[in-house]
């Protein structure tokens, strides 16, 4: 709420200062009147546009419940929990055992904590106003509250750039636009809900800051970056691409003390704050990702040093002294940046870490990285991604790069900018389309107010371009004609000598006043209305159809136009949770490690943090070994049960079968002796009678289809099409303890070490086991 | 006694005989891999019978099966295969040289022109094609293990591995030469600092009128990349898309838009990306200037 008002508060300050470019761009209203209308009118909208964006992202609540979504949220939002349980300092030195046994995770020191404290604080007010709502519904509606914040913060962003018409547009865009809302519906509890807004906040204040030279404004700039820094990683896209912009000013002669004013004290204090974050640390100092930040600091001291020696001297003594200090100056630079190039390359990775040189080098990761190519939001987007996450957008953008460079500003660029980059990144990596989005909103925003100016103005002052042009009437026909004349009169402009000025002078007049015809300005607007219902049309369903679902519980449409719920997740997880041990150990792939931990409460192996490789092979490797061997590595581990995601018999395509080729490939990156060909025929992935005798031993498969033949009879797998290759066969070494409703989830307990004469050894072990405890 | 003596003695000699010829062989492999430019032997229908046909040979062999007359089509990447293949085969002569992995294997390529006898002797009707013979592998049949050129063994690290699971020794670092070599990076460096001061000048002194200062160039250049991004670019550059690619069920036709969601051709990339960017323009255009909106529609329907 806070920040609405402050936006408010902004809207009713700005009003004083831009009336004559009110809402629809009219370049002629005046009074006061009508100034304090817009404004209210604006605030109004304003208002609106927050409720919209909220109440969009509501679909998921509605069609399922108010659940929390996905993998990573349930981890965040275990976290919140904590926090809001055992206080902010227990927080910071939470070391988690119950998860990647045997080793633990550090969480204090691990986590971008933004989320988690801000959700923690909005339920610590509401809990101190007596409002008891529960940590999970907090957390539920977190990201569609900061939705609204997003919008208000690109309307000022926006309005920034060019006028409060752009403004609005582009903040009803934003807030609905179908790329942030699917990763900020009620209920997908991210870091990402809360990141955006700060992105977009901390562009502004730039924006603002480069606008005004205020030290003020700089130094909330710095605030709403280290609050950036606690949210999300992507804080270093800002971290580099305010220094590019910084760059790209100095080196177009766009330097101003105002350019000092809105990047120096951010390098600072934004470095020293985000230091304070523990998961950055020293990175913030030490790692290349900022390294461009501080080499542009150290440029635009000496930009500013340029322009105060050429205000001291004459243009002459200027030049000469550019001269010489250049032909000095080199030898210098050139041992700087050989310094500078070792210390990259004595860093492991180059300085570079994984995540960041896949962006750079998009093969990369697909090349060495297995854990980083396997995540499909980490795969380069096909134009059809465009056209679903930003829809017409992907239209207006480059008309809105144009309208930015006419004229072209500080701030306009630097818009300019944002979407330049951010547009490339997002086609290394679909994920980062999130990033593009606010972007796209602002161009897109401009791109449409100044398109309704232009319309509504050559409607409004049809009467008034036809006095004034020389020579034309608004007529179609004329129109024809006087462009030709307008043409004749560029190619000759040249030649002729004085009378160019005067000339130019009358077609600027002309041009400003001509507008379009009539006709044309009607069914421009026509065509713009359908252009943004379409748009809200298909946001709408993307908001209901496309991003809704929260995948842990599915639905189905039954024949008879009913709704058919398939909860097995959540049965799985309460099995766990009311018929295992306290301290079991439970494994299963990574990417239901945080569920687990979070619904079930029992501890796990490995889970979706994946920051240690070595751990998620074993798994992997157990997963593709034989019975006995898999037995081993879990026994080794200490597990008790396994549970896999079995989709064949209702026909859910994200099951483990179809993930198991990563587990494979996961696996043998560290242990060789698993080798991905064994599980394929002729490179082909199957499970039927085809498939290789290594992929009929696995024991992924042995737990995914155990006694699947006797359930419909004939074996037949809905996900993959066929039927399978072994339907009959036993465990030696798991025991089937619980299949849910739909055999979604599979939990299998491993049998104890047999007491054999032969089995000595293992013998052994549970002895000495038994005497431990 | 004396009869037993001789078979004896004929045996040593038998054996002695053959690994001298074992021993031949290995030497005249070397020297025709010390020969060859890219570390791979090249063999005929005959040097592939007497290399390989051996009951006992003491080394492998990784065939790759080659084609001239199949270079040009762009769908098989031989021309690439054979390269990685060479760089595999000079990384490991080069890593194992002096060491026990010398003469372990040897690469050798096969052309269709000159070894058609071979290429229906190991049943080979598909290119690409690699076959890795074990050592000791008594005569060549169809059934010896086939290499699969598949995505994963495209390159030649995807290789080494195949190679380090069959002979059970290190390939070593595939040594891959720099996308841009030493030289040309240090004749890259020269330039730039032959000309950071011209152009730092021509920044500082005049401050205008430079490329830099045109923000027309800098428009289209982001309307460039704008461009690029959303055509899927970097989709087809990441995932090696061609252009377009023969329709499976009528070669003489060509498919340049694939059905399917999540790939993408780089023609249809192209297309749909210059749509989103010029209807973008169009749009502008109308608005903007207003001169060209009545192209579009019959004068008499306004």
């Amino acid at each position: 709420m806070e920040d609405r008002s402050a936006a408010d508060a902004a809207v009713m300050e700005r009003g004083k200062k831009i009336g004559s470019t009110g809402v629809g761009g009219g370049a002629l209203v005046s009074g006061s009147g009508k100034r304090a209308f817009g404004t209210v009118l604006a605030a109004l909208i304003l208002c609106l546009i927050g409720i919209m964006a909220f109440s969009i992202r509501l679909f998921s609540v509605i069609k399922y419940e108010s659940v929390i979504h996905e993998f990573d949220p349930y981890f965040n939002y275990r976290v919140t929990k904590y926090l809001t349980k055992a206080g902010i300092y227990e927080f910071w030195n939470w070391f988690d055992d119950r998860t990647w046994y045997p080793l633990g995770r550090v969480i204090g020191g691990t986590v971008y904590p933004g989320l988690t404290i801000t959700a923690g604080t909005m339920w610590w007010i509401l809990n101190a106003f007596n409002i008891p709502l529960s940590v999970e519904t907090v957390c539920v509606f977190t990201a569609p509250i900061f939705s609204s914040f997003a919008a208000w913060a690109t309307y000022l962003l926006t309005s920034e750039v060019k006028g409060r018409g752009a403004g609005l547009t582009a903040a009803a865009l934003l807030a609905m636009v179908p790329s942030y809302i699917s990763r900020s519906v009620a209920g997908s509890y991210d870091n990402e809900a809360v990141a955006i807004f700060a992105l977009i906040f901390t562009f502004y204040l730039y924006v603002k800051t480069l606008n005004t030279g205020s030290l003020f404004y700089a130094t909330l700039n710095a605030l709403a970056y280290f609050y950036m820094v606690c949210s999300w990683g992507g804080y270093t896209f800002i971290i580099n691409l305010i220094p590019m912009h910084v760059l790209l000013c100095i080196v177009t002669g766009r330097y101003s003390s105002r350019l000092y004013i809105a990047y120096a004290p951010l390098v600072i204090l934004g470095t020293l704050l985000a230091a304070l974050v523990p998961v950055v640390g020293f990175n913030a100092v030490m790692t290349s990702e900022h390294f461009a930040s501080f080499l542009v600091f150290v440029i635009i001291h000496v930009a500013a040093l340029a322009h105060y020696i050429k205000r001291v001297l004459s243009p002459k003594q200027y030049s000469t002294a550019v001269s010489f200090v250049i032909t000095f100056g080199m030898a210098g630079a050139a041992a700087l940046i050989a310094i500078l190039a070792a210390m990259v390359a004595a860093s492991p990775t180059k300085g570079w870490s994984g995540r960041s040189l896949s962006l750079l080098d998009p093969t990369y990761a697909s090349k060495y990285i297995p854990i980083i190519a396997s995540v499909s939001e980490h795969q380069p987007p096909t134009w059809p991604s465009y056209f679903m996450d930003i829809n017409v957008l992907a239209f207006l953008v480059p008309a809105g790069i144009i309208a930015c460079f006419l004229p072209l500003s500080d701030s306009s660029s630097f818009v300019v900018l944002y979407l330049v980059t951010s547009v490339y990144f997002s086609g290394v990596m679909v994920r980062l389309m999130l990033v593009l989005a606010p972007a796209a909103c602002v161009l897109s925003g401009i791109a449409l107010s100044e398109a309704f100016a232009v319309l509504t103005r050559s409607i409004k002052y049809q009467d008034l371009s036809e006095s004034a042009a020389v020579d034309s009437t608004a007529t179609l026909n004329s129109t024809n004609e006087n462009e030709a004349s307008v043409k004749e009169v560029k190619d000759k402009a040249p030649k002729r000598g004085k009378k160019k000025t005067v000339e130019k002078e009358v077609e600027k007049k002309r041009k400003r006043l001509l507008g379009l015809p009539m006709e044309a300005s009607a069914v421009g607007i026509l065509l713009l209305i359908i252009m943004g219902s379409f748009y809200v049309v298909h946001c709408v369903w993307a908001a209901a159809e496309a991003y809704s679902a929260p995948s842990i519980v599915l639905t189905s449409q039954t024949p008879d136009g009913g709704l058919h719920v398939f909860d097995d997740f959540r049965e799985a997880y309460a099995w766990l949770n009311h018929n295992t041990g306290e301290d079991d150990k439970v494994a299963s792939w990574w990417d239901y490690g945080y569920q687990t931990t979070a619904m079930a409460n029992r501890t796990v192996i490995v889970d979706n943090n994946t920051w240690n490789n070595t751990h998620i092979a074993t798994v992997g490797t157990a997963m593709s070994s034989p019975e006995r061997q898999a037995w081993e590595i879990f026994q080794s581990l200490d597990v008790k049960y396994v549970f896999v995601i079995f989709g064949g018999l209702v026909g859910y395509p994200s099951d483990d079968i179809n993930k198991f080729l990563w587990m494979v490939r996961i696996g043998g990156g560290v242990f060789p002796h698993i080798r991905e060909p064994d599980y394929l025929r002729d490179g082909h992935y199957r499970i039927d009678s085809q498939a290789t005798p290594t992929m009929l031993n696995c024991l992924m498969y042995k737990l995914s289809y155990y006694r699947f033949a006797e359930a419909d009879g004939k074996g037949y797998d809905r996900v993959r099409r066929t039927e399978i290759g072994k339907k009959y066969f036993k465990l030696n070494y798991f025991e089937e303890v619980f299949t849910t409703q739909h055999w979604m989830v599979r939990i299998y307990k491993l049998k104890p070490p047999r007491n054999l004469v032969s089995a000595v050894k293992s013998k052994k072990r549970t002895q000495k086991k038994k005497t431990t405890r | 006694m004396g009869r037993g003596c001789a078979t004896a003695l004929a045996l040593v000699l038998f054996f002695l005989a053959i690994t001298a010829g074992e021993d031949d062989r290995v030497s005249d492999l070397l020297r025709r891999q010390a020969g060859s430019k890219d570390g791979i032997i090249e063999l005929d229908d005959t040097g592939i019978r007497h290399l390989a046909a051996s009951a006992n040979r003491p080394y492998a062999l990784l065939v790759f099966f080659d084609a001239h007359h199949l270079r040009e089509r762009s769908g098989l990447k031989l021309d690439e295969l054979r390269g990685e293949f060479s760089l595999l085969a000079r990384s490991y002569i080069k890593n194992n040289a002096g060491g026990s992995g010398e003469s372990k294997i040897f690469f050798c390529a096969l052309e269709f022109q000159r070894a058609q006898a071979s290429f229906a002797m190991f049943g080979v009707n598909a290119l690409p094609h690699g076959r890795f013979l074990a050592p000791g592998s008594g005569p060549l049949n169809a059934s010896e293990s086939m290499m699969e050129l598949n995505d994963m063994v495209r390159s030649a690290e995807g290789m080494a591995a195949y190679v380090e699971s069959k002979i059970r020794h290190k390939v070593g670092a595939i040594d891959r030469p720099p996308l841009v070599s030493r030289n040309q990076l240090l004749l890259v460096a020269a330039a730039a600092i032959v000309a950071a001061p011209y152009v730092l000048k021509k920044l500082l002194i005049e401050g205008k009128d430079t490329p830099f200062h045109n923000s027309k160039l800098w428009c289209v250049g982001a309307l460039l990349v704008y461009f690029f991004s959303v055509a899927g670019g970097m989709h087809n550059i990441i995932r090696k898309m061609p252009l377009f690619m023969p329709d499976r069920n009528d070669p003489s036709k060509i498919v340049a838009f694939y059905q399917g969601s999540g790939m993408q051709l780089g023609a249809e990339g192209f297309a749909v990306g210059f749509l989103y960017t010029v209807v973008g323009l169009v749009a502008l255009d109308h608005w903007k200037t207003g001169y060209e909106i009545h192209g579009y529609l019959p004068r008499g329907w306004l």
